[in-house]
């Protein structure tokens, strides 16, 4: 089978890449969804004008987007931080999960506390939370190399059913015993609740924290020895052994740190938004896996991360606010899933470079 | 029916001619010449790099020569592709099986053959494998799963495949390199039945004694060419070494004044023995020791233990008996960081996947030991600017040619990635330097360069263990050379005293009184 | 009729079982050529969309429209799997994240809730539901009667297809080709197999029967569509395929068992039984994790495990 292309292995990476490619990844979505309104009667124009009006253009459009990206930047960067060491963790669901849990039993059990201590001490169950459950899957994985993949997805379903126990299934501390129609989780005090900035817009405290910890990670990762051996593990693993860089135990370390970052943005949810346990939101909301998506796209940079949840989260705002009869549902997931075919097929790009076939000699024999 | 082949009427199985074969920077094949006779068994000698594989790899069609001819039966042939060449009935065992190892045996023979029935009748193919195994005495159960047989069955199912296919020509590169000697002799009865049947056996290798015992001819390649094809009754092992490492001038010797501190020895291994990444025994009980000034070299075709010894030594690979002492005090095996702690310094065959991280930058790669400690990093925090620095002053003290200190190390020339190598081990102040075929692949003033910075080293008082494939380069360097063959040290010469051809017998593995 | 509860749960272990099984073979066969396509749960809902609107649009006997609207679903289906084959095989891309991809661009809140929303698949039912059967007049018979003879064709289909992909996989040339693909592509390759047009087809294979099981689904369990009606039932087929250590008869016994795990808690609530129902939603989720533990280490890997090309794109080396 001959084709009329080669993929030649590139030696260098420009730099230019680093944007290029996200950016023509969106612009390629964007274009097959066109093609995909068209096909089927709408106009695409319109469309994603209205998702741009809505997503962006107004104070009020933007809080809501900085709202819809809060739990995507903490998603993402749990994303993010594995997918770069080589390991393929898809339980930031899971995670963000139980980083709620564990947030919201600080935020209601830590009542009549100073509201500094008890946003601190939300922020804190929720990584431990949130990294203690990713690191199950890590020591799995350390120990029987068994294949992330798998077991964090289980992981994730695992989470939601411990949800549902908790705020449904059961009398548990988490379950507002005065809810009787339709069972929900009990409200965190109000002190617990986390501080929104007015400065002009509504600027939530949680997508504050997401920006530190996106430049803590940042700083973690270029800067410091932890960083910089993750760096060359996933660079040569046999030079890291060369030099005696521990392997294995990394793995642990590294989930644990994914986890825990999801779990703080599972505390945000719970601090600056719901101020619940939401068990059936939280399970509607995808958060986990749309941070992959914003991972991807944004290559797996931390700051680039925090960037991208903010186009994510201006999309999924517009799918909510947007959602009625003259506007086709499922146009979000469409679009997203689209961004991230592009992201993922544009990396390719990034490895190897088109040639057209014919263009070296082919050795022919007598 | 052995007798039928032997005299006049030789009829040729297999004729190549002017076969060359370039790769980027070298010329692999240079106008070999090689035939072989239905009903013999011709070996293929040669050092490594000496072409054998290439030419091995161009008659079962996995390479296309750039020049030459081939001729099967008296027909030109040319093969697209390695179907090609088993379709055309030559066969190959290669080092490196092609099994699935969750497969059992017989289905690993049929795997790929389109004659065989749509539905499988492992019953009938596990009665023709057993067939063909007692036939030619390759003992193996065909129902048994590949990951339960050892290395010298699954080498029998490699046979049997091969076999199953009706091959009249099978060439065998290097089979003996995982038997015992036991399951060596036992291939040769073999090979000689195989033979007898009016097949042909080309048989790459090399070690002399097995050449010796096994083969009707040899053919001796050298740099790319052939350089002779012999009778193996009316050739000596002494011959076929000659021919082998050639007959040119040694380089004149660096002379060297002995350092003052001769007689202290920095190096002493003490019958360390070793199993290789496959689980085979990759090194015996070997001892030796270097003193501080001296350049020890070890010779010996690369695949006798040499990688296996110098990541022991640099701390990668733990030995599981014996011990290592530096200037006396004995390094745990297998702790890299202890080793590097003890002075120990390791410049890896493998330069750029395993002595340096090929996307990091020069001035990373340059702390990728030392950033653990003070200046490198303050409380787990890097300080980049001491790096940096560090960078500067090493790539002006070496002289490495690159754009700046920020340059991924896999965008520099072979020469310059060597020398931020060596820069980093040197830096490091060490006592000991094991080099592992330091100056491979590199051009004519990069190797001047490495044995500059070595002799440098040496004459400040590192005790330098110096591995190479070049002999040339040994007998030039060392004040010693030792002999390493199948995990074993067989000899130890005085460089001024050594002579090319004795050297050569005990690299094949002929161990004769007097060598010395 | 008083059936007692084994009776029920065994039917509606069947029942239930079955889009799971077909969603589980098809991602066995596409594993069994090492590629691992997470994207079984968009494909289902493609498929399930897309048979539904052909139920409502096309017209001719009951059989006829069946039949049909089950194909298409297969075919819309593997469509979809074609671009993941494309994205995993041609262009080696990391196939974790491609099959998510699909499943976030297929999915419940993506082209299969689009599709419905814009043919208005969802303000009728199927006009020609895939019916419960009544095989032989024998469903009132005793015990097995209900089981056995009151299911659907599509569960007796996947009888046959159990035995016939277990011959083509343990019996047949092709097959020992399949599996040599997944657990060795250079050794496959060296033989002369060609690693890619395997590789393209098995997953495409794999949904076609995720398509299938998605009908299922849209035609038969609630033949109204729902955005999103399987529920994450791609993803257990996932955990089955481990569950079923890759091979068709274990596949199907462990369909059924997550079948019944399924329906358990809703029949136990509605006689009144409280068993927590979380506790056996968990239990799927946690075999699967111990039977991954116990599949990974050494032993059970060589003779139990996963095909050892499973989720690495394959690049042959130059010559």
């Amino acid at each position: 089978m001959k084709s009329p292309v080669r993929l030649e292995r590139r030696l260098t990476q420009p730099k230019s890449l680093n944007w290029l490619v996200p950016v023509l990844s969106v612009v390629g979505a964007l274009f097959i969804g066109a093609i995909v309104l068209m096909l089927t009667g709408k106009n695409p124009i319109s469309t994603y004008h209205r998702i741009l009006t809505t997503a962006f253009t107004s104070f009020d459009s933007l809080e809501g987007t900085l709202r819809s990206a809060t739990p995507l930047a903490f998603t993402g960067l749990c994303a993010a931080i594995t997918f770069r060491s080589g390991i393929i963790n898809i339980g930031g669901e899971g995670q963000f999960f139980m980083g709620a849990v564990g947030a919201s039993l600080a935020g209601i059990a830590m009542g009549g506390q100073p509201k500094t201590i008890i946003i601190i001490g939300m922020i804190l169950t929720g990584m431990v939370f949130g990294g203690g459950y990713a690191a199950i899957a890590g020591g799995l994985k350390a120990k029987f190399n068994t294949n992330e993949i798998i077991i964090t997805l289980m992981m994730n379903y695992i989470a939601g059913i411990i949800l549902d126990y908790l705020i449904f299934d059961s009398n548990s501390y988490w379950r507002d015993p005065k809810s009787f129609g339709f069972p929900s989780g009990k409200p965190i005090v109000d002190a617990a609740r986390w501080p929104i900035f007015h400065l002009g817009m509504d600027i939530p405290f949680g997508f504050v924290l997401a920006i530190v910890v996106g430049a803590v990670l940042w700083f973690m990762y270029s800067r410091t020895r932890f960083g910089f051996e993750m760096s060359v593990i996933s660079d040569a693993p046999a030079a890291a052994r060369y030099v005696g860089i521990r392997t294995r135990w990394k793995i642990v370390v590294v989930m644990g740190l994914a986890g825990a970052v999801a779990g703080i943005g599972g505390a945000s949810d719970v601090g600056n938004f719901r101020h619940i346990l939401d068990a059936k939101g939280l399970q509607l909301a995808g958060y986990g896996y749309t941070g992959i998506v914003v991972a991807a796209l944004a290559r797996y940079n931390p700051f680039g991360a925090i960037f991208v949840a903010v186009l994510i989260g201006g999309l999924t705002n517009a799918g909510y606010a947007l959602q009625g009869p003259d506007f086709p549902s499922g146009l979000v997931g469409t679009l997203q899933g689209l961004i991230l075919f592009t992201a993922v097929a544009g990396e390719v790009l990034t490895r190897y470079r088109i040639r057209r076939a014919g263009h070296e000699a082919m050795a022919v024999t007598a | 029916m052995r007798g039928k082949y032997m005299d006049s009427n030789e009829t040729v199985a297999v004729r190549m001619t002017g076969i060359v074969k370039r790769f980027p920077g070298v010329v692999a094949n240079d106008g070999v010449e090689f035939e072989a006779r239905v009903g013999e068994v011709h070996a293929l000698l040669g050092e490594n790099g000496a072409g054998k594989s290439t030419l091995s790899n161009v008659l079962t069609g996995l390479y296309r020569p750039d020049e030459g001819h081939m001729f099967l039966d008296g027909h030109e042939i040319s093969f697209g592709s390695p179907r090609d060449a088993l379709n055309a009935g030559i066969g190959m065992v290669h080092q490196h099986f092609r099994l699935v190892n969750s497969f059992s045996v017989a289905e690993n023979v049929v795997l790929g053959d389109q004659t065989t029935s749509t539905f499988l009748n492992t019953n009938s193919v596990a009665d023709i494998v057993a067939e063909l195994s007692q036939r030619y005495s390759l003992a193996v159960d065909p129902r048994a799963k590949i990951w339960q047989l050892s290395v010298g069955e699954q080498q029998r199912v490699e046979i049997l495949k091969v076999l199953y296919r009706g091959a009249k020509i099978l060439i065998l590169d290097e089979p003996t390199a995982v038997l015992t000697p036991q399951e060596a002799d036992a291939l040769f009865i073999t090979l000689r039945a195989m033979v007898a049947e009016g097949r042909t056996v080309i048989f790459i290798s090399h070690k002399l004694d097995e050449v010796m015992a096994v083969s009707d001819r040899v053919t001796v390649l050298r740099g790319g060419k052939t350089v002779g094809t012999v009778d193996t009754a009316s050739t000596t092992a002494r011959d076929l070494a000659r021919l082998m490492v050639g007959r040119e001038v040694v380089f004149s010797r660096v002379e060297r004044v002995a350092h003052p501190d001769a007689h202290k020895t920095v190096l002493h291994v003490s019958g360390v023995s070793a199993t290789d990444d496959r689980g085979n025994q990759a090194l015996h009980e070997i001892s030796l020791s270097v003193n501080a000034g001296e350049i020890v070299g070890i010779a010996g075709v690369s695949g006798n233990g040499q990688r296996e010894l110098a990541e022991v030594i640099g701390g990668m690979r733990h030995a599981t008996a014996g011990s290592i002492l530096i200037e006396g005090e004995a390094v745990k095996s297998g702790r890299v960081r202890q080793s590097i702690a003890a002075g120990i310094a390791h410049v890896p065959e493998d330069r750029l996947h395993t002595g340096l991280a090929p996307s990091h930058s020069v001035e990373d790669n340059l702390i990728l030991k030392s950033y653990r400690h003070r200046p490198m990093s303050k409380w787990s925090v890097l300080m980049r600017k001491t790096i940096r620095s560090n960078a500067d002053t090493m790539v002006e003290r070496y002289d490495v040619k690159t754009p700046d200190t920020a340059t991924p190390v896999r965008l520099l020339s072979g020469g310059n990635v060597q020398k931020v190598l060596l820069a980093r081990e040197f830096s490091a102040s060490p006592k000991v330097l094991v080099a592992a075929s330091p100056t491979r692949g590199l051009d004519v003033g990069a190797i001047e360069n490495v044995r500059i910075r070595l002799v440098e080293a040496a004459d400040s008082g590192v005790g330098i263990l110096l591995i190479s494939e070049d002999l040339e380069e040994l007998m030039s360097m060392s004040d010693r050379i030792l002999v390493m063959y199948e995990g074993r040290i067989v000899g130890d010469v005085s460089a001024a005293q050594a002579d090319r051809e004795s050297i050569g017998l005990l690299m094949g593995g002929i161990t004769t009184a007097g060598a010395q | 009729m008083n059936h007692n509860l084994f009776v029920i749960m065994a039917a509606s272990a069947i029942f239930y079982g079955t889009p799971l099984f077909f969603a589980a073979l098809g991602e066995l066969f596409a594993e069994r050529s090492g590629v691992l396509n997470l994207g079984v749960e968009g494909m289902m809902l493609i498929g399930g969309v897309t048979a539904s609107w052909t139920s409502q649009h096309l017209s001719g006997t009951s059989w006829f429209v069946v039949l049909v609207s089950i194909l298409v679903g297969a075919g819309s289906a593997g469509l979809v799997a074609l671009l993941h084959a494309f994205l995993a095989v041609t262009l080696r891309v990391n196939q974790t994240v491609a099959g998510l991809a699909i499943t976030i661009f297929a999915g419940g809140l993506g082209l299969s809730s689009y599709f419905a929303s814009v043919w208005g698949v969802a303000a009728r039912p199927a006009t020609h539901p895939i019916r419960i059967l009544d095989v032989a007049g024998l469903a009132d018979a005793p015990i097995v009667g209900p089981i056995l003879f009151h299911q659907t064709i599509l569960t007796y289909f996947s009888w046959v297809l159990v035995v016939v992909a277990s011959i083509y996989l343990f019996r047949s040339r092709i097959g020992l080709q399949l599996r040599a693909v997944g657990e060795s592509p250079q050794t496959a390759d060296a033989m002369g197999i060609n690693v890619v047009k395997y590789r393209y087809i098995h997953t495409v294979i794999g949904g076609l029967l995720a398509g299938i099981g998605g009908t299922y689904y849209s035609l038969t369990v609630i033949p109204t569509w729902v955005d999103g009606m399987t529920k994450g039932a791609g993803w257990i087929a996932i955990a089955l395929v481990i569950f079923g250590f890759w091979r068709p008869d274990l596949t199907l016994v462990g369909a059924y068992l997550f079948g019944a795990f399924q329906s358990l808690s809703l029949i136990l609530k509605a006689r009144n039984v409280h068993i927590n129902g979380d506790i056996l939603n968990a239990m799927p989720f946690g075999m699967t994790i111990i039977i991954l533990v116990v599949v990974s280490g050494g032993w059970a890997n060589r003779r139990l495990g996963a095909p050892a090309s499973l989720g690495i794109p394959y690049e042959r080396e130059e010559r």
